[in-house]
């Protein structure tokens, strides 16, 4: 461990590590405690302030190893999920450090190394919440190694300059390798001034991701595909019924099962280890655990649960009396109430974990979002200190929110004591769909006056929604408080045509039986469907065309602006037309998430009865674009996952239990539903880069549904259309 | 008559038999054979032929059927060219020559779809069955080629043995025991092949 | 029971359960971890790999049957000279996301390409129904058919 944990910002007498060759060594670190400033870090992250980081910061030495071979080990504290993060992170650090992006390799910050971000990877807030840390610690890195560097030359280090990670001056040269050998130790100055955004030579550039050829190839890079010497196999038995509580099992039958090593019968769940995974999986089938459920839950209990009216109110945006003017018996009021389902993750790597426990430590490979948390619980249940728990991040196989809840790590933990060898277990597809933490089902209801002229006199939006920000690990319990509302449930529940003079938002909370919470874009997916095909039908009654209406009601604060942008464009680039032509018609969506808007036009037609979707014209602000190639794969996949979740996904609960189990039962986009052209925008009206991941979700449904009404003469406002 | 109602009552007391000690993982044995001794050998038979574990895959058009609920088969997976899926979609690609317990995925011998002309689903059983004896919609079979089809091919045999779908639960097996519907397609060949008008 | 297979071109020889899914037989025995489990159902495709050429979800295809037949996964459809026309597209259009469905696409497109050289749109919607859930569907399609580019210049 480091020497002095306590050491304040200024100096690191560690010396960077030096390796020979990538995964030979162990990297040391100190665990870096930051008091963090939750309240506005976690509205960072939900909302649509600043994105913070929350790690630490003041020292480039436990993010950055320069092996012998020049080649600087880049350890991210944020893991990759597939949102390219890895790739925008390498080309942000390679600008200051100036090195070329081959020469930099990404992996993911094991907690041992201390660069641990206390929160988690998610809300679309890799990339802009480390914009300006990573930048000042790869520059402070190349002064250091300037400066290390001069005192080994013996020249001034004004004369030095660094290019592709060789530092030249006066005649010699000497590669960062070389520096970082020789050095013994490193004083951190004070953080130097930042390049400027003329001189980039990779931000901005669409370079290939980083771990493109290792994804082409099959490489083993997934939680899943994580060993250990001597690893066994762990398969935990989950309850296939809503509200299930464990309260005990009979496991004498799959005592005697071939390969069975041990049971393990916990007060909070029962597992059995074996030696392979088949054997586990089919001694698991001879376990009869007990479980006790309250009532036996069908989906019309869910669906009476989720209506706006009922549970706590807590309104979140006001700006004049829509309430008044909106309220039962006021005249011209119009309203449309619409509906969405519980939606699964789904996402293709099932959760699991290799833990290997031994007296004084646990190590635990995994596919994980929240590395923080998930320490946390194995080192409670363990009894351990945290610094006793370290855990190895993984590529994720998809997160989707789906891995910031982890208790199976626990679980993987507790069977390894069990037995002292590693353990690998982790779900298997009906434990998925059936112990999901579900995007909530909603409610939504919309209201609307016009004056006389068709503008929008008021609006009101009132959700209801399944929990998302209650009750999740990941938000403490005081902050729940401290916050009031469920601010996950309400993303994109906001009026965001602020011209409209009396807006106004409610959001209604309920507590299902089972599980929801973070699922790709939270509330954003449900609410914006909601409001945009309301704003469609108010044009319509206004007689007003629908592009022009949307842009009648912003303003000229910045936020308003750039979302007028993106609305302006996309109709251009689409050439929005209002009527259908040959069995063909566009609908018109726009919403500002995270401070990022987007707008998209969706042009569908209807075959068979099924609404395919033939193009789509994504136009979107992120600000400044690290890597206009990721963000657009981000705005082509959100818009397919956004369209899936929009046209064919639903579960649904059937005599206790939730189903489908299985895909294909449980319908999702597929190579025939995508779109035959994306086409993809972007606009760069902001000086910094912001979320990218889920804001192209938010408009698509409504896009769809508008289209569908334009071609049919039919709104729908449930979901699956 | 009273020859060949003891003789089916005989085989089915078999059959049953044979459920409940050989075939029963699948809960084969919970099901009582819905023959009765005054049901007549086409009926025995056609219970059988119109059941969805044969219809599912005798479709109408291109599509085959799956499941208890008889949907379209998911994925949009299609009849190909040669009935046993697309060139790059092979019915293969899925299943193989016997059921799947870990994946609950079935399979038997040649597992595809029957031919288009020998398409069963939407049809009364007085269509499936004259469909079924007419040489330009059956592949050229005559009687005896027929009997033999039904009582001794494997896909065929599979409706018996259908095992455990993806939630580990026992597909529902066509509901006469395999010994009763052999004997009942040889008593109904050997009688002449009568098909009732309705 | 044993069973002997080629491997990616080379014998191997297991030690198994004959009706243990050749997926487990491949990732946990035999350690190549390029072939997926996402459903162990045979429906999302991630365990795709080839069995003498044609492709087979391996989660539901027991080890038995592939006694002497030739079995390829991702990590063998490359030579050590030339990389796959699949992959080498699948490259150029940049095409993973998280990428863990990304084996069994690629598995399952290299099949078809070979009964299948010139695909049209529908071809691919018909005969690639493996599931992404990052929905990298749009790229996948030009990958597909610049892998089919690929394939002819260098076939012909």
């Amino acid at each position: 461990m480091s020497e002095n944990k306590k050491e304040k910002k200024g100096f690191s007498r560690r010396k960077f590590l030096v390796r020979a060759a990538i995964g030979t060594g162990v990297m040391l670190g100190a665990t870096y405690c930051s008091a963090p400033f939750i309240r506005r870090k976690i509205a960072g992250v939900v909302n649509t302030a600043e994105s913070p980081y929350m790690g630490p910061t003041d020292d480039p030495t436990i993010w950055f190893e320069v092996t012998a071979d020049n080649t600087l080990i880049f350890h991210s504290p944020k893991v990759e999920m597939g949102q390219g993060t890895f790739t925008g992170l390498a080309q942000i650090a390679a600008e200051e450090l100036e090195v070329g992006i081959e020469q930099i390799k990404v992996v993911h910050a094991s907690t041992a190394t201390g660069n641990i971000d206390q929160f988690a990877t998610g809300g679309s807030t890799s990339i802009a919440s480390l914009w300006v840390p990573l930048r000042e610690i790869a520059a402070t890195m190349r002064v250091m190694l300037l400066n290390a560097a001069a005192g080994q030359m013996g020249v001034a280090v004004s004369s030095l300059s660094a290019l592709n990670g060789i530092i030249s001056g006066e005649g010699k040269s000497i590669t960062y390798g070389e520096v970082v050998a020789k050095a013994e130790e490193w004083e951190v100055p004070d953080t130097p001034a930042l390049k400027a955004s003329t001189a980039y030579k990779f931000v901005g550039k669409p370079i290939p991701r980083v771990d493109l050829e290792d994804k082409v190839m099959g490489a083993p890079i997934f939680g899943m595909d994580a060993t250990m010497p001597g690893m066994l196999y762990g398969a935990v038995v989950r309850p296939s019924s809503v509200g299930a509580t464990f309260l005990g099992a009979d496991t004498s039958e799959a005592e005697g099962m071939p390969g069975v090593v041990k049971i393990v019968l916990e007060e909070d769940f029962v597992g059995v280890i074996a030696n392979s995974y088949v054997e586990a999986e089919n001694a698991k089938k001879k376990i009869k655990a007990n479980w006790s459920t309250e009532k036996v839950w069908q989906s019309e209990d869910i669906e009476a649960m989720i209506r706006v009216g009922q549970g706590k109110p807590a309104v979140i945006q006001k700006e004049g009396n829509a309430k008044q003017l909106l309220a039962d018996g006021e005249e011209g009021v119009i309203i449309s109430e619409y509906y969405s389902p519980i939606g699964a993750h789904a996402q293709l790597e099932p959760n699991g974990a290799v833990a290997y426990v031994e007296a004084d430590k646990a190590t635990v490979i995994m596919s994980t979002q929240v590395i923080n948390i998930t320490r946390g619980e194995i080192a409670k249940r363990m009894g351990f200190k945290e610094e006793q728990v370290v855990i190895q991040p993984t590529f994720l196989g998809g997160g989707f929110g789906r891995r910031l809840h982890t208790p199976n790590a626990m679980q993987a933990a507790v069977m390894s004591r069990a037995v002292g060898k590693p353990v690998k277990s982790f779900f298997n597809r009906k434990e998925e769909f059936q112990n999901d933490t579900f995007r909530p089902p909603t409610h939504n209801v919309m209201k609307g006056k016009l004056t006389a002229d068709g503008k929008i006199e008021a609006i009101e939006h009132n959700v209801s929604s399944g929990d998302v920000f209650f009750g999740s690990p990941l938000v403490p319990r005081l902050l729940q408080t401290v916050v009031g509302t469920d601010v996950g449930a309400w993303r994109g529940g906001m009026i965001q045509y602020h011209g409209i003079p009396n807006y106004r938002a409610v959001s209604w909370r309920v507590k299902l039986p089972f599980a929801t919470s973070w699922w790709r874009s939270l509330g954003l997916l449900a609410n914006t469907f909601a409001i945009e095909s309301f704003m469609d039908e108010l044009a319509e009654k206004a007689g007003k065309d629908p592009v022009l209406f949307r842009l009648d009601h912003l303003t000229e604060t910045k936020a308003d602006l750039r979302l007028a942008k993106v609305i302006q464009r996309a109709a251009e680039e689409a050439g929005y037309h209002n009527e259908a032509r040959d069995g063909r018609a566009m609908g018109f969506a726009a919403s500002t998430d995270a401070n990022t808007p987007c707008a998209h036009v969706a042009e569908v037609s209807i075959e068979d009865g099924d609404i395919k979707v033939h193009k789509v014209t994504c136009v979107m602000d992120p600000g400044m674009v690290i890597n206009p190639d990721q963000v657009r794969a981000q705005c082509e996949g959100s818009i397919i996952m956004g369209m899936s979740a929009i046209l064919h996904e639903r579960m649904t609960v059937k005599d206790g239990s939730l189903y489908p189990v299985i895909y294909g039962a449980y319908k999702m986009a597929l190579m025939r539903d995508a779109p035959k052209e994306i086409n993809v925008v972007l606009l760069e009206n902001d000086d910094k880069p912001g979320a990218v991941g889920e804001p192209p979700l938010g408009p698509i449904g409504a896009a769809i549904a508008n289209a569908v009404y334009r071609l049919t003469g039919e709104r729908r406002r449930r979901v699956p259309l | 008559m009273k020859h060949l109602l003891t003789s089916l009552f005989i085989l089915a007391f078999m059959g049953v038999c044979v459920a409940f000690t050989e075939v029963s993982p699948f809960g084969e044995s919970n099901r009582s054979s819905e023959a009765n001794l005054d049901e007549a050998p086409f009926d025995i038979m056609m219970k059988v032929l119109t059941h969805k574990r044969c219809v599912n895959c005798h479709p109408s058009g291109n599509r085959p059927r799956q499941g208890e609920d008889s949907h379209i088969h998911n994925f949009n997976v299609q009849r190909g060219a040669d009935d046993h899926g697309l060139a790059g979609l092979q019915c293969s690609t899925c299943h193989q020559s016997e059921n799947n317990d870990f994946s609950g995925v079935p399979g038997a011998p040649h597992w595809g779809l029957a031919p288009v002309e020998m398409a069963w689903a939407g049809k009364t059983r007085v269509e499936i069955a004259t469909q079924m004896m007419d040489p330009a919609r059956n592949g050229g079979k005559n009687l005896d080629e027929i009997v033999k089809h039904l009582t001794e091919d494997e896909l065929v045999g599979w409706a018996w043995n259908p095992g455990i779908d993806h939630e580990g639960k026992p597909r529902e097996p066509v509901p006469v025991a395999k010994d009763e519907f052999t004997a009942a397609v040889k008593a109904w060949a050997a009688a002449g092949a009568v098909i009732p008008e309705q | 029971m044993t069973t002997t297979f080629t491997l990616n071109g080379k014998q191997v020889s297991v030690d198994a359960d004959g009706n243990s899914p050749l997926l487990w037989v491949i990732r946990d025995t035999l350690d190549l971890k390029g072939t997926k489990f996402g459903c162990g159902k045979a429906a999302c495709g991630a365990c795709t790999i080839h069995v003498d050429g044609k492709a087979v979800r391996s989660c539901s295809y027991a080890v038995k049957f592939a006694a002497g037949k030739e079995v390829t996964t991702i990590e063998g459809l490359s030579t050590e000279e030339n990389m796959h026309p699949v992959q080498q597209a699948w490259m150029e259009e940049i095409v993973p996301q998280c990428g863990y469905c990304q084996p069994g696409f690629m598995m399952a497109t290299a099949a078809m390409l070979k009964e299948i050289p010139n695909p049209t749109d529908e071809d691919i919607d018909n005969n690639i129904v493996n599931v992404c859930r990052c929905a990298t569907y749009y790229r996948m399609r030009k990958a597909i058919h610049r892998a089919a580019e690929l394939q002819n210049a260098t076939t012909k």
